[in-house]
């Protein structure tokens, strides 16, 4: 048994606040714990940035559609858009040991949906690009 | 985003109010740009109000440190929620930028 729910916006930054409420509504309609809506939310806000900033680069600004799905042990969130394709295992990774002077003031958003998301899978098609995250519902047990 | 200033001991506080992201770090970049432009080059961050943070808040403390360390001052914080925490030790930027309990105990670190 699953429930999905999905909202379409402008691919604009005044979207991002959207998108992480939309996150926030729908996990608390299943009491998700609130490390893991952070996490959602986060990994959510750093993709469509990308898509707002770089994907819909030199075009008209799309619309990003996000579903969010849920089923007994995890969390299915998917992103659409219609800009440039963008393959995200082919980002550079940051050096996040690295001295001050030495980090670049970007990269860090790809690197953060990396560390808080269980899976990461993006495809391609004429029905646009879908970059669909996978979370894993850890709740803690009653004693 | 709302952010307010004020001085204390020769140190500038910004206290911020709201959620960083993309949308709103850019009022935050210019706003610590006006301080550093002024000669203020010591300043404190109070994030007691700041829920939430992306990477573009990291590039804003990022940017606001290298500036501000580049003269002589620097960029530290007080207040920071568990979330905004989180953020900061997933990238690494615990090591690199220095956190107080309170705003007294980061005016008086520059002392």
């Amino acid at each position: 048994m699953s429930e999905r729910f999905q909202i379409t916006r402008a691919a604009e930054l005044a979207s991002l606040s959207v998108f992480r409420q939309f996150i926030s509504d729908c996990c608390a309609k299943f009491r998700v714990p609130d490390g893991t809506v952070f996490e959602l939310k986060l990994a959510v806000d750093e993709a469509c940035t990308n898509i707002i900033e770089h994907g819909y680069k030199g075009m008209d600004p799309g619309s990003i559609i996000l579903s969010f799905r849920i089923e007994s042990d995890r969390i299915l969130v998917q992103i659409t858009d219609f800009g440039h394709v963008f393959e995200p295992a082919e980002a550079p990774k940051p050096d996040i040991e690295a001295a001050l002077e030495d980090r670049p003031l970007g990269g860090m958003g790809l690197f953060l949906i990396y560390k808080t998301m269980d899976n990461i899978d993006y495809q391609t098609s004429e029905d646009g690009n879908i970059l669909t995250f996978t979370k894993y519902i850890k709740r803690e047990t009653n004693p | 985003m709302e952010i307010h200033d004020r001085q204390a001991d020769g140190v500038t506080i910004l206290s911020l109010r709201g959620s960083i992201d993309a949308m709103t770090a850019p009022k935050i970049t210019e706003f610590i740009q006006g301080q550093v432009s002024r000669g203020n080059i010591k300043l404190v961050a109070d994030f007691s109000g700041v829920d939430y943070t992306s990477s573009a808040g990291l590039r804003v403390l990022l940017g606001a440190i290298k500036e501000t360390r580049a003269q002589g001052g620097d960029l530290r914080l007080t207040g920071v929620q568990p979330d905004v925490l989180k953020v900061l030790n997933l990238s690494g930027f615990t090591n690199i930028l220095k956190m107080f309990d309170t705003a007294d105990a980061a005016v008086a670190s520059y002392s």
